[in-house]
């Protein structure tokens, strides 16, 4: 008979990670703005799917927040008309359902006012006997950014921000409205918590795909060689929406695209794409690699910005036989407005490994269709063999081009060239494709859940940290300076189009075409 | 099922049959001028059966695991309407995920092999496998895991074994000494043994060790001095004396077996003693489970029967040792009576 050798230690002996999924230790969510669009569509479903999956402990409860009055059971109610609605790619369970719900508490209250603070760290006691939740909280802040340095203000003097476990306060971008106040933000932040316990949530990044990208870079030996100003010509980035500003008009007006979305999750992902291997594979090690390559950007002259950022916003069009207003026929947009739907820019990044080497990025409402990618354009061959046949006659051939799709189909595709079957040498792109679902028939979590797990979990490697806000602020910055500043003549893209002239021109002047994803 | 030709079953044959099957496949799916079928493989899934569908029921699996583990699927059937040569044919399992353009296919290689030629399926495998990728073999063949196998069912059997890097086998409803002494010899053999009776208990186990990731309650994890494990039918399934096996691999706890009525086939009830605390996990209803502990706290899961497919995908997704797995059957033995 053999004896059973017992480890000696803390650890869950009963863990066996081949087989279970990584779930998270006993706490408890405070979400302010619980009556909110965010938890209703994405926080509450999110965090209702990892319990299904049995992700989450057992000891774990969910306080909501907000102005709105509501009983506990009123709270449980809404929630769960709002998760069986928003739950995506998942069943439903009635039975499951009653347990979570035993765990959602409600605490009315408003952000302005102390006693809700004080009603909050009730419950917080009440949780952490009744749940077991050891202390351990995460405050999500699902308000409007304004509120956020009041908010952690209040939880510091309040007590919340300290207890028996740990603390963690998660907030949504926009992390500041310019570099300033992205600074002072951070500033006003620090006064109450240490660096490590801010979780600012891009969700981009916490897609599957994206996570991709370091897999794909990092953990083949092939491609890392190829992936510098040597072998590749330029980059382009294009997040591109179809819909228009959807009933967010006095939102987007002040937003734009610059803002809305390169400022935070397109320079994320830029900087996973360019960032140098990190020595080893851990949040600090990760996030350090994407701020000194945000650092690496060059910062534009004033002078430059109009030859290297492109403003645009859309205007009326008919698509598929549909009358589509203009940006400034949106409800709740002035007439007068401004606003950069369409944005695109071309940053270089100076080091060793980019120098030279185009990074252009577009993002606009109002596309043709929604779609997000990375297109890598190899050089092509020092000298061209063979031409390709083209319906305007023979022409160069083209040369390879790797796609990172993030959204819709996830997936690599890289193109390549491939003799034309029959006699003669002629030759013609073709595509190799990995796609992400067909390989991976399971169910992908979708960005928010596993953004909360890691922020349970403690893990921030796909968070942002200040000095990336930061980083990435100061090379947009001069852009934004300039635009406040210019009178455009907008509209100058139809809705349904790829963009204005002047964003093809401005890669024309570098020899260079957009994709059309 | 598919009306493909019928090849006689050597390696050339069915190799050419696969490529025409892919021509044809890209003819025919084209679509705006792109080809519109990506072919995914992983691995190679060999399938051996004696069960009198000549295959059928296996061949769905694959069709059904192909999208999670894309593989060249191998369904090896032996029965005794086939004919005196191996016979073979060729065809694509293919879906097209939800709003894509794209089909994803993969190929399947149906073999049908009477009695007598089993013995001589190797040579014919052996051409089959895909290169590169794991092998992996999940034999449904019971003749001839059987003790009472005969020496050409063994002989087929070794070939096969041979070939794969990994087996899986079912030990449901069979006798848990000769199981284990089956898995033991091909433990022995120095063969990586799957058993999917080892894998119904994930939910179980799942459910304890979470209980245990809540700081406060790992350190008293040895405070527990019994375990309870209540199982339906009359004898002490593989099942059952893997979950002892389990816990008597990581505790020093007193360990017991006693046979219920209650929900099943298979585990009914885990509970754990302490002075302190008692936690139970138990089947209260055919499709619910309930975790409850006497310091108040109680959840309710979603619990169904584990059909087939959860339990290869979980086999699928682990190609190498399984610790927990090794440590468990180590001491499974002691609770077979």
């Amino acid at each position: 008979m053999s004896v059973a050798v017992i480890p000696n230690t803390e650890e869950n002996v009963l863990q066996d990670p081949l087989r279970f999924e990584r779930r998270v230790p006993p706490c408890a969510i405070v979400i302010f703005g619980a009556s909110g669009d965010l938890s209703k569509r994405k926080l509450l479903p999110s965090l209702y799917r990892l319990f299904f999956e049995r992700r989450i402990s057992t000891e774990f409860a969910v306080i909501g927040s907000s102005r709105t009055p509501m009983s506990d059971d009123q709270f449980r109610e809404r929630m769960k008309e709002s998760v069986s609605k928003f739950l995506e790619d998942a069943p439903f369970d009635e039975d499951v359902w009653k347990s979570f719900a035993q765990c959602l508490f409600y605490v009315p209250g408003d952000l302005g006012n102390a006693e809700s603070y004080d009603r909050i760290r009730q419950k917080l006691d009440e949780v952490e006997k009744s749940h077991q939740t050891a202390g351990n909280v995460v405050f999500y802040l699902s308000t409007q950014p304004s509120y956020y340095a009041e908010a952690i203000q209040a939880l510091g003097e309040h007590g919340l921000t300290k207890g028996n476990g740990w603390r963690r306060v998660i907030i949504e971008k926009p992390f500041g409205h310019d570099l300033e106040s992205a600074r002072k933000l951070n500033i006003e932040i620090h006064k109450v918590l240490d660096e490590s316990a801010v979780y600012r949530i891009d969700h981009y990044l916490g897609k599957e795909t994206v996570q991709n990208i370091l897999a794909f870079r990092f953990g083949n030996g092939i491609f890392e060689p190829l992936w510098n100003r040597r072998y590749i010509s330029f980059i382009q980035i294009t997040a591109a929406e179809s819909i228009g500003v959807e009933g967010r008009g006095g939102y987007y007006q002040e937003a734009g695209a610059l803002r809305d979305m390169i400022q935070n999750h397109l320079s994320q992902v830029m900087a996973t794409v360019a960032m140098e291997p990190p020595s080893v594979f851990d949040a600090d090690n990760v996030r350090d690699e994407r701020a000194k390559l945000l650092r690496s950007v060059r910062v534009m002259k004033p002078e430059d910005v109009s030859k290297y950022a492109v403003a645009g916003q859309y205007g009326p069009a008919k698509v598929g036989g549909q009358d589509l207003p203009g940006f400034l026929q949106e409800p709740s947009v002035s007439p007068e407005a401004q606003t950069d739907t369409y944005a695109a820019v071309t940053f270089f990044i100076d080091n060793w490994r980019w120098a030279g080497v185009p990074i252009y990025i577009r993002s606009g409402k109002r596309m043709p269709k929604r779609v997000t990618d990375i297109a890598i354009q190899f050089h092509a061959p020092p000298l061209g063999l063979f031409t390709q046949e083209t319906k305007s006659g023979p022409r160069e051939a083209r040369p390879n081009l790797l796609v990172l799709r993030i959204q819709p189909e996830e997936g690599i595709s890289l193109r390549f060239l491939s003799k034309s079957p029959g006699s003669g040498m002629r030759v013609r792109p073709v595509s190799m494709d990995f796609n992400y679902g067909s390989s991976f028939g399971e169910r992908s979590p979708t960005a928010y859940e596993t953004l909360l797990l890691d922020a349970m979990n403690g893990d921030p490697t796909l968070y942002t940290r200040q000095d990336m806000v930061e980083a990435s602020w100061q090379i947009v910055q001069p852009i934004l300076d300039v635009w406040a500043h210019t009178k455009f003549d907008f509209p100058n893209y139809p809705a349904g189009s790829w963009g204005p002239k002047a964003s093809d021109e401005m890669l024309a002047r570098q020899g260079h075409v957009w994709r059309v994803p | 099922m598919s009306s493909a030709p019928i090849y006689p079953a050597q390696p050339e044959n069915i190799l050419k049959g696969l490529g025409k099957l892919w021509t044809s496949l890209g003819q025919e799916e084209s679509h705006q001028g792109k080809p519109t079928v990506i072919r995914a493989c992983a691995m190679t899934l060999i399938v051996a059966t004696d069960e009198t569908d000549c295959g059928f029921a296996a061949s769905q699996m694959i069709s059904e695991l192909m999208r999670e583990h894309p593989s060249r699927g191998i369904v090896l059937a032996v029965d005794k309407s086939a004919e005196d040569r191996l016979q073979a044919r060729v065809l694509a399992q293919c879906w097209k995920p939800f709003g894509k353009a794209q089909q994803i296919c993969c190929e399947q290689i149906e073999i049908l092999s009477s009695p007598d030629n089993w013995p001589n399926v190797g040579p014919t495998l052996v051409g089959l496998t895909v290169a590169d990728l794991p092998v992996i073999f999940w034999c449904r063949h019971k003749g001839a895991l059987d003790v009472s196998a005969t020496r050409d069912q063994n002989a087929g059997l070794e070939v096969i074994l041979d070939l794969s890097s990994k087996v899986i086998i079912d030990t449901e409803g069979e006798d848990a000494a000769s199981s284990f002494a089956l898995i033991s010899r091909l433990r022995q053999q120095g063969r990586i043994v799957a058993d999917l009776e080892w894998a119904r208990l994930t939910f179980w186990r799942e459910a304890f060790a979470q209980i245990f990731d809540n700081r406060a309650r790992t350190n008293k994890f040895s405070n527990f001095h019994t375990i309870e494990i209540v199982h339906t039918g009359d004898k002490v399934t593989p099942g059952a004396s893997y979950a002892a096996g389990w816990f008597a691999s990581v505790s020093r706890a007193n360990i017991t077996l006693r046979r219920t009525d209650g929900f099943g086939p298979g585990l009914h009830a885990i509970r754990m003693l302490s002075e302190g605390e008692t936690i139970t996990f138990e089947r209260t209803g055919p499709e619910c489970a309930r975790l409850s502990t006497t310091t108040g706290r109680e959840r309710s899961y979603s619990y169904a029967e584990p059909g087939l497919y959860p339990l290869l995908h979980q086999e699928l997704t682990i190609l190498g040792a399984d610790r927990a797995f090794d440590a468990a059957f180590s001491r499974a033995g002691e609770f077979v009576r």
